[in-house]
């Protein structure tokens, strides 16, 4: 392979990474915008995500060693993985809105960011309690084709996490856009205290921005779980901080900047591990971290500048 | 639930009850060995000490400074491998003749493989190396911490957070330097004149004892110093504090060096103890374990800290052990499977995250924290008859006004400034002369504020000068215009919430005192004298105001009373011994009766050699103690003059009341 | 200018404080339907706290706030605004980054599923026709006045029962401020009861019924339009003297 074909290649597979911690930043940029809250248990509810997807696949019957499925009954599992797996981890969300955060609403300084942090360990102790410190395989439920692209191939996974990404993108788009829920949604970032003088009910929106920016990181997890095979407690860590970079990079508490960052780092890590090796991956992504923050908090796509003393 | 012996107690004054304390827990701590049969107790408790040094750390970084520092893991690696990289001759590189004193010194050797250039090993003592991997740290914490400077919390932790995320990963891939994975092993351990710590643990424990004695003394030390005072301003808030002199780059640099040693210190005994090192020992959660030491023992409380993390540490070496012992027991009785596999060690994160969640939820403040025990007021003090501010003289105002009164203090021109779309000063020009009292007035958004803000330096001016005694002071930050003898308030009270009247006074003395970190530590005589004489100053300046204050002095300044809360602010601001002070609505909130004694206060201030601008909306009191009143409208001067000219002036009227309809309705 | 009919909102004998600052000492009004009343003062009189006291944004002490009978003092914002009284706040507060036409929406969001929405935004166009042409256009791209138009609009989109406007002349050139006033005064002809909070005395009174002027958190003066403006001692609350 020639070294375009190579880049093409880690082109490919970035761009299928970057729609996974697109989606992630996704969820965790909506709660910043509107509440202005670095939500760290965000990661945590993410890696939760690929373990209900586990038990949601047990349950039906479809296992870590068995085959893969096609037409129907693959269209038919996925559906029902993600629509329950999604509800599960928004509901999670929402759980974590109301009971730690709601009561640290208007306390000023780093308490509530700090309890996200609490928030996180809580999850991944339970999850390495329940399941063990081992990984845990991941139904193949996809089937393993491929097709070649020049000299470079695309697999039949990227393309489901390319389409179903896709999909959950312009949905969520549409609902920002052009309903009165995201329009709401919209306005209480914008300007809280006027859209509670339109007669919006703010502690609502917030409940619901949590939901859906939860169950947005349980679809986020299920590609991951069905992209790499396998799972672990520890996983939210890594992806985790990658898909926080993103939202950064694209603008924190923009949408389309989130989409654009997490496409961006999953280019880097690949192309960056392809030409620098794996194991510096991560300092060249948290550099990048800490390039932005300190010279461009605003990110790419410059979002509002943070307001909170 | 009140002891008896409790009220006496708490009656004693603090450095009393430290000479009390001391000697007690020094010989606890001394006698602990001995008392104790099972050496793993002493082996514990010595592994504990790195727990309480961290802690006490990231103390003065989070607790002092207010700096949430996510990446602490970062300062006890880089202790760590410091002396582990020192100390285990893993390092190889190739010899030099620099390298020839050293060898003389016995802390490297000159090693000779025939068929390859010769390698200098290291194996550098400890004791040397304690202080050594200290300074390199507190250099990384400097580094680390100066590209936060600008973030405000959340994005400052973030940033902290990244290099305390590279740190590990660049040990675990620099495998020349560190060996990678696999950590570094082989770390000679400690040799005290020939006796060689080796592994028992006690020479261990009684170094660890010392290092946190050491740290507390250090700890106590900056925080009651004018280093302490400057961090817990920063901490309240950065602005006012710098409006009040305080440099907050220099200090938070130095918050983060302090913090970083400490933890370095940590890291060198910790590694020394265990004589390896690996990655894995200085990931996130580990940064996390010390911050939850520092939340749940209260952030700022030293005390507070110490024993969160001796719990911490005997939680984890001691209790969850026992407990795990009786949950098996428990199973075997109840008859429960699951039960007797229970390993409740592996939950210690959990339990981390969950002091933090109840912690920050319920009791923010933490367990023990620094508590502030006040008298309350007496029943004497609380019906005492007010005394209004007796003659108005302060020691060091000069009886002269220097210079000759009506020489020009301040002069400004063609000032100018925009926000956005908003001329908030359009071509702003004034001379104040020294001696005198000017007002400026105006109604609401019409760039008064920003005035101020554009004199000490709080927002840059777009165009314009503004010279103090002939020298410009445009674009000076505000610290150091401070320096220069200008002094203010803020129109909505920004006091130093949670620190008492006097630590908020002596805030004010900070750039006319000199100590820096040594005599914060070691205490000369001269620096002993200066805080003496700080205190004498805020007695002074405390009494302009009667004895309103006075009983007050140790009370947190959040609990007083508006009126009180003013006064504070502009004693405080007096404290700086200002040629200039700036006054912005001094009076709001104030009664009348309350009104008319600042103002006797303010009438007097130019007679100190004090020049005052006042901004003020009460124009009774302006027109009573104004030698010139100056209006501004959409940022535009557009009178100046002597008061009852000025308002008589038919656009000053206009200005407040608005223009009369062109076409009558 | 219309006599006033039964009273839509008594603030009555209201105690608020900020922290340890007493910032309204025992404040009462009233306003009555049809009305426009104006309450008046400078700096730091309490003005704008009234105006959030209104809306549930802060909570008084004492006193109570009345509209239409029923209290609103322990209410929500969003339930007050529910009950047909729509602001303008102070700043305008327009939502940036929605279009013209989606701040209007969110206007109307209380009556959102009611029929109704083409005829309001018709009557908000006729009163605001540059608002029909720029439609399309980002809020925050607006001028001054031009946002203050919106606001004004935004606040009109459910046909309130009660207009509350906070200094609408803040900030804006007085060629600007006359129009705005001229607008206020057309909004009331159509029948809708308007309280407007502001500092600019002169501008105030020329359009409104009566009037209250407040001095460090206390009524101090209260009349008709007229009485208030022959009054001298208007002039004296504002800049003070003998």
């Amino acid at each position: 392979m020639s070294t375009l074909d190579v880049v093409l290649q880690q082109i490919v597979n970035g761009l299928a990474l970057g729609m996974m911690y697109a989606l992630l930043a996704l969820g965790f940029t909506m709660v910043y915008g509107i509440i202005e809250l670095i939500n760290f248990s965000h990661f945590s509810v993410f890696m939760t995500g690929t373990f209900v997807g586990l038990v949601v696949l047990n349950l039906m019957g479809v296992t870590a060693g068995g085959r893969s499925l096609t037409g129907l009954p693959l269209i038919g599992t996925l559906a029902v993985l993600f629509v329950v797996t999604m509800a599960v981890t928004g509901v999670l969300g929402v759980l974590i809105e109301r009971v730690c955060l709601r009561s640290l609403r208007n306390v000023p300084g780093s308490a509530p960011m700090i309890t996200t942090i609490g928030v996180a360990f809580i999850l991944i102790n339970a999850m390495l309690l329940t399941w063990g410190p081992q990984t845990q395989r991941f139904p193949q439920l996809l089937p393993n084709w491929r097709w070649a692209l020049g000299a470079a191939e695309i697999t039949f996974k990227q393309v489901v996490l390319f389409v179903v990404g896709l999909v959950l993108m312009l949905a969520l788009s549409h609902l920002v856009k052009r309903t009165t829920l995201g329009k709401t949604m919209r306005a209480t970032a914008q300007d809280a205290d006027a859209a509670r003088m339109m007669g919006i009910d703010v502690d609502r929106v917030i409940v619901l921005t949590f939901f859906l920016g939860s169950a947005l990181a349980g679809a986020g997890s299920l590609f991951f779980g069905l992209y790499y095979g396998f799972t672990g407690y520890y996983i939210g860590y890594t992806t985790g901080l990658r898909a926080f970079t993103s939202a950064v990079l694209g603008g924190i508490g923009s949408i389309p900047g989130a989409v654009v960052g997490g496409l961006f780092i999953g280019l880097t890590q690949s192309l960056g591990g392809q030409l620098l090796g794996v194991k510096w991956t991560d300092v060249i992504i948290f550099s990048i971290l800490i390039v932005i923050m300190v010279f461009r908090p605003n990110g790419l796509l410059g979002a509002r500048l943070p307001q909170k003393a | 639930m009140s002891l008896p012996g409790l009220e006496r107690w708490r009656a004693l004054p603090v450095t009393r009850r430290r000479q009390i304390l001391t000697p007690i827990l020094l010989g606890i701590g001394l006698a602990f060995p001995f008392v104790t049969s099972n050496a793993g107790n002493v082996d514990a408790a010595a592994n504990a000490f790195t727990y309480v040094l961290l802690a006490l750390g990231l103390n003065i970084v989070v607790g002092f400074a207010g700096l949430l520092d996510l990446g602490y893991a970062a300062f006890f690696a880089i202790g760590a491998y410091g002396y582990g990289i020192a100390a285990s001759g893993h390092l190889k590189l190739e010899w030099s003749n620099l390298w020839v004193p050293l060898e003389w010194a016995g802390q490297v050797s000159r090693l000779v493989v025939p068929g390859q250039p010769d390698t200098v090993q290291f194996h550098f003592a400890f004791w040397p190396m304690l202080a050594v991997t200290a300074i390199v740290c507190a250099v990384f914490g400097a580094l680390f911490g100066a590209p936060t400077l600008r973030l405000r919390g959340d994005y400052l932790a973030i940033v902290t957070l990244g290099f305390g995320e590279i740190v590990p990963v660049v040990a675990r891939n620099w495998e020349a330097l560190t060996n990678g994975a696999q950590g570094l092993g082989g770390i000679r351990t400690p040799k005290f004149f020939g006796f060689d710590f080796g592994f028992s643990p006690y020479p261990y424990y009684f170094l660890g004892l010392g290092l946190v004695a050491a740290a507390v003394w250090i700890s106590i030390r900056l925080q009651e110093s004018r280093l302490g005072r400057a961090w817990m301003a920063i901490r309240e808030d950065e602005l006012a504090a710098g409006a009040m002199g305080v440099n907050h780059v220099h200090y938070k640099l130095l918050a983060f060096a302090m913090g970083a040693a400490v933890g370095g210190l940590g890291g060198t005994f910790y590694v020394a103890k265990l004589t390896t090192a690996t990655p894995d020992m200085f990931t996130f959660p580990v940064s996390v374990m010390v911050l939850v030491m520092v939340v749940l023992g209260g952030l700022g409380s030293i005390r507070g800290v110490v024993m969160a993390a001796l719990f911490l540490a005997f939680l984890q070496s001691v209790i969850l052990q026992d407990l795990t012992e009786y949950v098996h027991a428990l199973g075997r009785v109840v008859g429960s499977e699951t039960l007797q596999r229970v390993e409740l060690i592996t939950s210690l994160e959990l339990i981390f995250g969950l002091i933090l969640v109840l912690m920050m939820i319920f009791r923010r403040e933490g367990l023990w924290p620094a508590v502030r025990r006040v008298a309350a007021l007496t029943r004497e003090q609380q019906d005492a008859a007010p005394a209004r501010g007796g003659a108005v003289r302060l020691s060091w105002a000069p009886a002269v006004t220097p210079g000759g009164a009506e020489r020009p203090l301040l002069v400004i021109e063609g000032l100018r400034k925009h926000f956005g779309g908003v001329a908030a000063a359009q071509d702003i020009t004034l001379t104040i002369r020294a001696g005198e009292l000017v007002s400026v007035i105006g109604p609401n958004g019409s760039g008064k504020t920003t005035l101020f803000n554009l004199i000490t330096g709080l927002v840059p001016a777009d165009a314009g000068s503004i010279r103090l005694n002939g020298n410009e002071i445009g674009g000076l930050p505000p610290h150091e215009i401070v320096g220069r003898g200008v002094a203010r308030t803020f129109q909505n009270i920004r006091l130093f919430n949670n620190l008492s009247v006097t630590e908020n006074l002596l805030v004010g003395e900070h750039v006319r005192l000199e100590a820096g970190v040594l005599g914060a530590i070691f205490r000369p005589p001269h620096v002993r004298r200066e805080e003496r004489r700080a205190v004498e100053d805020a007695l002074e300046v405390v009494q302009l105001f009667g004895n309103r204050l006075l009983p007050r002095l140790e009370h947190p300044v959040s609990g007083l009373s508006y009126a009180n809360r003013r006064r504070t602010e502009i004693a405080r601001a007096l404290m700086t011994r200002p040629t200039l002070l700036l006054l912005d609505e001094p009076t709001a909130g104030m009664n009348p009766a309350e009104t008319l004694e600042l103002m006797d206060l303010l009438r007097a201030l130019p007679g100190l050699g004090i020049t005052v601008i006042l901004i003020e909306h009460k124009l009774d009191v302006v027109m009573d103690v104004s030698d010139r009143v100056v209006v501004l409208d959409h940022g535009v001067k557009i009178a100046e003059g002597a008061p009852a000219h000025v308002r008589s002036d038919d656009r000053v009227i206009e200005a407040y009341m608005g223009r009369r309809r062109r076409v009558p309705a | 200018m219309s006599a006033g009919g039964g009273v839509l909102l008594d603030f009555r004998d209201v105690h608020t404080y900020y922290g340890s600052l007493h910032v309204l000492k025992g404040v009462s009004y009233e306003i009555r339907e049809g009305e426009i009343v104006s309450l008046l003062g400078g700096n730091a009189s309490g003005k704008s706290t009234t105006m959030k006291t209104i809306l549930g944004l802060v909570r008084p002490t004492e006193g109570t706030v009345t509209f239409r009978g029923q209290p609103i003092h322990g209410l929500r914002t969003n339930e007050i605004v529910k009950r047909g009284i729509a602001p303008v706040p102070e700043g305008r507060r327009v939502f940036p980054r929605m279009t013209i036409l989606e701040n209007l929406e969110m206007g109307r969001y209380t009556r959102r599923s009611e029929p109704g929405w083409d005829a309001e935004l018709d009557r908000v166009f006729g009163l605001f026709p540059l608002l029909r042409e720029r439609r399309h256009q980002q809020a925050g791209t607006l001028s001054g006045g031009e946002q203050q138009m919106l606001a004004i609009g935004r606040a009109l989109m459910t046909r309130p029962a009660l207009l509350c406007m906070d200094e609408p002349s803040m900030g804006l050139a007085p060629r600007l401020v006359e129009d705005v006033f001229d607008i206020i005064r057309a909004i009331n002809e159509q029948g809708t009861t308007i309280f407007v909070i502001e500092q600019n005395v002169n501008m105030a009174l020329s359009i409104a019924d009566r009037g209250y002027v407040l001095q460090m958190g206390e009524v101090v003066l209260a009349g008709s339009a007229q009485e208030l403006v022959e009054n001298p001692l208007i002039q004296k609350a504002y800049l003070g003297g003998a």
